[in-house]
């Protein structure tokens, strides 16, 4: 049973799921991409206060793609904690509390929170109260419980904009600002990976917290955008602008520059993590230029006006005005 | 096509193995798309059973042109059961060609001006169209930036020497100058840079997929920025074909992209297309060269060789050059490079199995302390 499934991973899934042979039953609000999976049951309700669709069911599995919330999880696994076997968590990257350290683990330390805000109503932040719901799900599902922390999700049907930007910016050609150090690292993760490795654990009746990112070799910023290039035949060229150049200019980081972190100080470890323990435990990858011209593809297939203004990344006019500075800058 | 060879890209492409990214697969049915041309074409082609005269043919055919083939009767023999196919010898038994009458004549296999001589003047009054595929080896050097089809070409002193390994760039100009001489205002003189792609047995490019995928730590040669030329077999011959389309003489550099491709965006975006674990060192020029390690596809762009890399292409993309995607062109060449015989993969796997890259690198990473 999927709590969700009909936003941007949920799909993924439930294709993934439904392809190996499996039943699949929705649970939401009926409310996004209702055209979606005639096929399938259907339970309609409300994390926030009804869930009765839910009772006197029972399922092997349950994925929760839909709760950032602590009180939803509270009540969806008190509420399913007999009737399903496995219940599995989709929580983030954000729950950690610190990033200085190369080689994170999924034994880095999270964010110290106060369980007692759940019971209050109180809301501490996105990867706080994410730290909530596991900790919500644990109390109800103990051992039984498989969380999966991912790091950027992205592919085919994201709406963030925020992979997209690249394979975008780059099919359109001409001059492209490249933020910071070639070398710095980056990871992903492509959604139809992670959507089959979630089958696949729940197949393999796998429980316990695991980190979802990649790709296995490290991967640096000039790689990713040189790979992104290599699925177009426009005219491109890379201009690589440093990072305190961007800085000075009010290019920030991941929302201006996406996928983009400068590996340094606080941040040093946020693009390198460990991947051990997922990889020994069946997470694949795709090749970087099947992830980037699926989703340019995908970007393409939308309407003009949504291609035209993205969410994440520069503007046309500002990349220019930044490129422009660069260009002028003393000693160039 | 052996039936494996034909069951194995048949299953890759079932299994996430092509990973759709493969346009080599089953060529008649890639080119079934191609949409046919206004006017068919009577075309000859000397050659076209090698490297790129197959991919010619293919193209040629789907556009509705009606194709013969001039040859030995030697290579591959198997292919285009289908087609006319006239046999000789350029060098002195052309009789085969005589009293026949064609649109357009492809020279594929010229290259000593004695033997090109033969065939444009036995066909200059029955043909309209002779494109000749020369080569920017004709050029006298690549000394300098973004040259144009207007520079200097090679000459040597005595022309009458078919040293084609020693000469061979003099003696493709003298062989275009055959051509021009035969045919003045018809002539199409193409000179492509390294020619890649499924079919090619040299290897320069091929290596570079074949290298990446098997992962590991790959030495990368120069410095990243250094540039690199290339031109897909499928782009090359299909403009070809347009070329004569269009009536269009002249003469034309063939290399690509349209873009300055550097070496590092050849290598990165060749990984984008396998998930092997891998990763990069970059060993500078004159290391290379102290240790007589001469990567192919690359060249340090400087003194003699400054130019080699950024050749100019602006005559070729205004008469309709275009250029797949790197991805798909070391997708395709990697997944036909898998499908050959173990014999035929042999010479490469040798190759890539030799010591002497780790060799170079653990004398790279010794010397950088």
């Amino acid at each position: 049973m999927v709590l969700g499934g009909t936003g941007f991973i949920g799909p993924h899934m439930v294709r993934r799921a439904l392809d190996r042979g499996h039943t699949v039953t929705l649970f939401n609000r009926g409310r996004t991409n209702t055209h979606l999976f005639p096929q399938v049951e259907k339970l309609i309700g409300d994390r926030n206060n009804d869930l009765t669709a839910l009772e006197a069911r029972t399922w092997d599995v349950v994925i929760d793609n839909s709760a950032y919330d602590p009180r939803w999880v509270r009540a969806s696994a008190q509420l399913l904690k007999d009737s399903v076997n496995i219940y599995l968590f989709t929580s983030t990257r954000s729950v950690y509390a610190d990033f200085s350290e190369i080689g994170m683990t999924e034994n880095s330390p999270v964010h110290d929170v106060d369980p007692s805000a759940v019971d209050e109503g109180r809301r501490l932040g996105y990867g706080p109260d994410k730290v909530l719901c596991e900790m919500e799900l644990r109390r109800a599902f103990g051992d039984r419980t498989l969380i999966v922390r991912p790091s950027l999700i992205v592919g085919p049907g994201d709406t963030t904009d925020r992979f997209t930007y690249w394979p975008a910016r780059i099919d359109r050609g001409g001059e492209v600002l490249a933020p910071g150090d070639p070398t710095n690292p980056v990871m992903f993760i492509d959604v139809r990976d992670l959507a089959e490795w979630y089958v696949h654990l729940l197949e393999q009746g796998t429980v316990g917290v695991f980190n979802a990112l990649g790709p296995e070799a490290p991967l640096s910023f000039a790689e990713l955008l040189y790979g992104i290039r290599a699925v177009t035949s426009a005219s491109v060229s890379f201009t690589w602008v440093n990072a305190d150049f961007l800085a000075g200019h009010d290019v920030r980081p991941y929302s201006d520059m996406p996928c983009w972190m400068p590996a340094r100080g606080s941040r040093a470890g946020f693009q390198r993590f460990d991947l051990t323990h997922p990889i020994a435990n069946g997470l694949t990858y795709r090749p970087l230029a099947v992830t980037a011209r699926d989703t340019l593809e995908y970007h393409k297939s939308r309407p003009p006006e949504r291609r035209s203004r993205l969410r994440a990344g520069l503007s046309p006019e500002r990349e220019a005005e930044v490129l422009a500075a660069w260009r002028a800058r003393a000693g160039a | 096509m052996s039936p494996s060879r034909r069951d194995f890209l048949h299953t890759s492409i079932a299994t996430g193995g092509a990973l759709g990214l493969g346009m080599f697969i089953r060529p008649s049915t890639y080119f079934r798309k191609t949409p046919r041309a206004q006017e068919p074409l009577r075309i000859l082609i000397l050659g076209g059973t090698g490297f790129i005269g197959p991919h010619q043919v293919r193209y040629a055919v789907s556009r509705g042109h009606t194709v013969t083939l001039f040859n030995r009767g030697r290579t591959n023999t198997h292919l285009f059961p289908d087609l006319e196919k006239l046999r000789g010898d350029r060098d002195g038994d052309l009789e085969a060609l005589k009293g026949r009458e064609w649109d357009a004549v492809i020279d594929n296999s010229g290259y000593v001006p004695r033997v090109v001589r033969q065939s444009a003047q036995l066909v200059k009054d029955a043909v309209s169209q002779y494109l000749f595929v020369s080569s920017i080896s004709a050029y006298a050097s690549f000394g300098e930036v973004d040259m144009d089809e207007t520079a200097p070409l090679g000459t040597m002193d005595d022309p009458t020497v078919e040293n084609i390994g020693r000469y061979y760039g003099p003696l493709k100009a003298l062989c275009e100058q055959q051509v021009q001489e035969a045919f003045p205002n018809r002539a199409t003189i193409v000179r492509p840079g390294v020619i890649v792609g499924p079919g090619d047995r040299t290897e320069r490019f091929t290596y570079w997929p074949a290298r990446i995928d098997r992962g590991g730590e790959v030495l990368a040669p120069g410095d990243p920025t250094d540039p690199v030329q290339l031109i897909d077999v499928r782009d090359v011959t299909g403009w070809m074909v347009r070329l004569l389309e269009q009536s269009d003489a002249g003469v034309y550099n063939a290399v690509g992209p349209e873009a300055r491709l550097s070496i590092a965006e050849m290598l990165y975006g060749i990984r984008a297309v396998t998930n092997t674990d891998v990763s990069f060192t970059w060993v500078d020029a004159d290391f290379l060269a102290e240790h007589g390690f001469r990567p192919t596809m690359w060249t340090p762009p400087r003194g003699r060789t400054a130019g080699l890399g950024l050749v100019s292409r602006d005559r070729a993309i205004a008469k309709g050059l275009t250029y797949l995607p790197l991805a798909v062109t070391a997708k395709d060449t990697l997944d036909w490079h898998k499908s050959r015989t173990e014999e035929e993969q042999s010479r490469l796997n040798a190759r890539l199995s030799s010591d002497r890259e780790t060799e170079v690198l653990a004398a790279w990473h010794a010397r950088s302390g």
